[in-house]
């Protein structure tokens, strides 16, 4: 394993500043399931690093965007050269190369080779090469048009009617006013 | 009728699985003139004793109303008993589907390429997928799995639960090596819900298999079954569509107990009795089915109907549709009786089973357009004649009362002895209609124990069968008060919304729907007494009081009763309302719960993020975010402009998702680039720049996801 190199002076930026960074690309590094301290703190200072450079030329950023754009940088370089043959755009790259490193098991299976460009297997590059999926088969497109049913004459009054009194909604509660109405003046000619 | 796939076979014939025609008349001249026979006797009886002195309007209202409740009363009542006599007769049956096929079918590899699709909308992903593998599971140990792939098709609506299916199907996928074998797709846009779903499906993929077999999110099929489905339909090539007999299955409130209780008790003779009569005409349910798939694209598409919804529109009952469409394109549509192997899941309230009632209600009463149409079998119309019938019934029986209360108000004499006679011979006839066939079938199983076979177990059925006729005598007033609302509503243009099914009771009972959904039913009956008090004090006599008291008692005490039968109390501890699933699972209802039991309370997280666990994963997570972006169609266009999604974006990192609302937040997650983009912006952001969900969400996500994609899963990894 490459020595741990632990040398990082910051030109620009504050201490506490610098510190907010260091925690957010540890809590990120993390996130990738990296559980080897030893190669996740050597990427963090690496990163930190390239950040300190970075925020030395455009400090009007934080060193943590700072530091989140070098680790996204070093991830894209790292996936290119393991999907150089795929015409992938930079949001399929990114997405193809987080989720073969996963399913090929890399967290686990290579955590020490992780964004090393280097000293990369061929095992790994070809697992996160053969772990790209789909989430359908090859389509077979076919015709699924509807045909019309003829509802027949009777369908064609009560379609109108319901047109219309769908279309006016006063109308059909009078209507059903109209119903209840009857009924209840039937009753009450039977009771009187 | 169009060659249709899957006759290769030599020496079968194309039309082989329709019944015989002499065969339908016969049953359905011998079912049908059963039940006009009741019907008459039942309205003649009826007249008999309204008519003693003249008919009033009134009466011949009464009489009106009373004809189709007899004849539904008559169509249940000789369905159960033709089922009893099937299943007890020596000879089987010769229209059975499994006598088609014999001991070397089922020695012969399938070859038959069939789809299993899932159409899920927001529902709990964990028991979607959970069911999903134990079938995949049951269908391997078959060793017949080759043709077969599974497709879950989304239409889930809710950010967190796309994501969360995502996931779970990644994690499915990865532990059963079955990337290629299941599929997952999620439709942009929830055209025509679930029939479009399925319609999308064909559209795309249809082509590749010859059959599909349609489950529910709460559906479970066992291997064997499948594999039996498949065979039946390679051996009977005029076939269209074969639908099982889905038995409920874990239920844990004393309504779903009782429900599946008296599904497994008494479903066998009706769904026996029901292929008696149906023959080639049965009906499609819309799930737990294998249906051929090119007729069904040829012929099956569903146009809308005329009207706006909810009497017209999107036809929401598909599933009757498409069975007569199929019948009418010549192939057969056949009931399957089954015992084991096919299951779904009920409500677990009497809230959540009204509310599944008003969607299914709206459906039914929609057929009416289709009830005169042209070209259909006529046992189609039938079909859908009480389809309609299911939930006008429950109208008319209302309507019957209110008449009958009018009539009790304004008494005429009877005197006569034939009128007196009539009316006992009815009470009679009406009281054998209502309880003969369940206490044939209950008898039918004490003594073969077809169900159970120790003898401690069938007086338990005994007894739980007396008592499910208690909590169905309770709640047939409210249902029938509900139905006759929902009819209503829908008649007058109340439509109703697509929601999910609930399928289990998170936390207790929740006292406040009940209370609102109920009071009005308990104010009618109180009501309905009053007057039934008040007419026995103007009569000197409280006949009718006490005739109408179990529908009024059940009504006045329809909050008790929706408490009592929504809580957990089921009986199961006595041994009531068991039934073979519960008593001895079968491998695939038992792997199922056992995943199930295993993940209960995985995430261990602030309710906040919980509530928002699939979007917080999709934004922080690498995998996550690289899945979610990899499953988006890669479109050159997007709908919407990048304006309007940077400010979406915008508000959900500084002001979180509370503020960002479900349809801004799926147009986000639509777009590769914005979606890819967020997962930096997020990590890039300095605390201050943060909402404080994401700043908690950053902190907390390590400490809870120790793996993305299994939290919804059971840890099972195929060695």
């Amino acid at each position: 394993m490459e020595a741990v190199n632990i040398q990082f002076a910051p030109a620009t930026g504050t201490e506490e500043e610098w510190n907010e960074a260091y925690a957010r690309l540890a809590d990120y590094f993390r996130s990738y399931q990296l559980h080897n301290r030893i190669r996740r703190t050597q990427l963090i200072l690496e990163t930190l690093r390239n950040a300190a450079k970075a925020h030395a030329s455009d400090p009007s950023r934080t060193p943590t965007a700072h530091s989140i754009e070098q680790a996204r940088l070093m991830l894209r370089e790292w996936l290119g050269s393991i999907y150089s043959d795929l015409n992938l755009n930079e949001a399929q790259l990114e997405a193809t190369g987080r989720l073969g490193f996963h399913l090929a098991g890399g967290p686990s299976r290579w955590p020490q080779f992780f964004l090393d460009e280097q000293n990369m297997p061929d095992d790994m590059a070809e697992a996160m090469r053969s772990a790209i999926r789909t989430s359908g088969p090859g389509m077979q497109v076919s015709k699924m048009t509807p045909r019309d049913i003829d509802l027949g004459m009777f369908t064609d009054v009560a379609d109108d009617t319901f047109d219309r009194l769908g279309r006016h909604p006063i109308l059909r509660y009078s209507v059903l006013l109209v119903i209840i109405g009857a009924v209840l003046g039937y009753l009450y000619s039977l009771f009187g | 009728m169009s060659a249709p796939i899957g006759s290769q076979t030599a020496n079968i014939a194309m039309t082989a699985g329709m019944p015989p025609k002499h065969i339908s008349r016969t049953r359905r001249a011998t079912f049908f003139s059963l039940v006009g026979l009741g019907t008459i006797v039942g309205a003649w009886l009826s007249y008999i004793f309204l008519s003693e002195n003249g008919m009033r309007i009134a009466e011949w209202v009464l009489l009106l109303v009373f004809i189709p409740l007899y004849y539904q009363l008559n169509v249940g009542f000789w369905t159960a008993l033709i089922g009893v006599w099937l299943m007890n007769r020596h000879k089987p049956d010769s229209l059975s589907l499994w006598h088609t096929l014999n001991a070397d079918d089922y020695e012969q590899p399938i070859t038959a390429s069939t789809a299993i699709i899932m159409p899920v909308f927001n529902e709990d992903v964990t028991r979607v997928f959970e069911g999903l593998r134990s079938i995949y599971l049951s269908l391997e140990a078959t060793g017949q799995s080759k043709n077969f792939d599974f497709f879950i098709l989304s239409d889930s609506d809710k950010t967190s639960q796309w994501i969360e299916e995502e996931t779970a199907w990644l994690e499915l996928c990865r532990q059963l090596n079955a990337f290629g074998r299941i599929f997952y797709r999620k439709r942009r846009k929830q055209i025509n819900r679930k029939s479009g779903n399925v319609s999308d499906f064909c559209r795309r993929w249809g082509k590749r298999y010859r059959y599909m077999v349609v489950l529910d999110a709460d559906s479970l099929m066992s291997g064997a079954l499948l594999t039996s489905m498949v065979r039946i339909m390679e051996k009977n090539p005029g076939i269209g569509i074969v639908q099982t007999f889905p038995k409920q299955i874990a239920a844990d409130t004393l309504l779903g107990r009782v429900m599946q209780f008296a599904q497994v008790l008494y479903g066998p003779p009706f769904m026996a009795g029901l292929d008696y009569w149906q023959c080639g005409e049965a009906n499609f349910w819309g799930h737990n089915a294998i249906l051929r798939l090119a007729p069904f694209i040829e012929h099956c598409a569903l146009p809308p109907l005329p009207a706006n919804a909810p009497f017209g529109g999107h036809i929401l009952s598909h599933d009757f549709v498409e069975a007569a469409l199929m019948r009418k394109a010549g192939y057969a549509v056949r009931l399957l009786p089954t015992t084991r192997g096919s299951y779904e899941e009920g409500p677990p309230t009497l809230v959540d089973m009204l509310k599944r009632d008003r969607r299914w209600c709206q459906g039914n009463i929609q057929h009416f357009w289709l009830l005169f149409a042209k070209g259909w079998h006529p046992m189609s119309r039938v079909n859908f004649l009480h389809g309609i019938l299911s939930y006008v019934s429950s109208l008319l029986w209302f309507l019957f009362l209110i008449l009958a209360t009018y009539l009790a108000a304004t008494p005429t004499l009877h005197v006569q002895p034939q009128s007196l006679l009539a009316e006992k011979i009815l009470l009679s006839v009406t009281a054998m209609l209502i309880f003969l066939p369940k206490t044939v079938i209950l008898l039918d199983e004490v003594i073969t124990g077809r169900l159970f076979k120790p003898l401690k177990l069938r007086l338990l059925t005994f007894v739980s069968s007396l008592l499910d006729t208690v909590v169905f005598t309770l709640m047939a007033p409210v249902l029938m008060v509900f139905h006759a609302r929902f009819v209503i509503y829908t008649v007058i243009g109340k439509s109703v919304s697509w929601v999910t099914q609930r399928r289990k009771i998170d936390g207790g009972i929740n006292w406040s729907e009940i209370l609102f959904t109920f009071a009005s039913v308990t104010l009618l009956g109180v009501a309905w007494a009053a007057v039934g008090a008040g007419i026995g004090v103007k009569l000197g006599s409280y006949a009718f009081l006490v005739w109408i008291s179990p529908i009024l008692f059940s009504l006045v005490v329809s909050i008790l009763v929706a408490v009592l039968v929504s809580g957990g109390r089921s009986g199961k501890r006595l041994g009531f309302f068991l039934t073979p699933e519960e008593y001895d699972p079968p491998t695939v209802l038992k792997n199922m719960q056992q995943n199930l039991e295993e993940i209960k309370d995985r995430i261990q997280l602030p309710p906040e993020l919980e509530r928002h666990y699939g979007l917080m994963q999709v934004c922080l997570d690498p995998f996550v975010n690289g899945l979610h972006v990899s499953l988006l169609r890669r479109r050159r266009t997007i709908d919407v402009s990048h304006t309007y999604l940077e400010e979406i974006c915008h508000r959900l990192i500084t002001q979180g998702p509370n503020v960002i609302s479900a349809q801004e937040l799926k147009a986000l997650m639509h777009d590769t680039d914005t979606v890819t983009n967020l997962h930096y912006r997020l990590w890039s952001a300095a605390n201050h720049e943060l909402a404080p969900f994401w700043a908690t969400a950053i902190r907390q996500y390590n400490l809870a996801s120790t793996s993305p994609f299994a939290h919804t899963l059971a840890k099972k990894d195929v060695e």
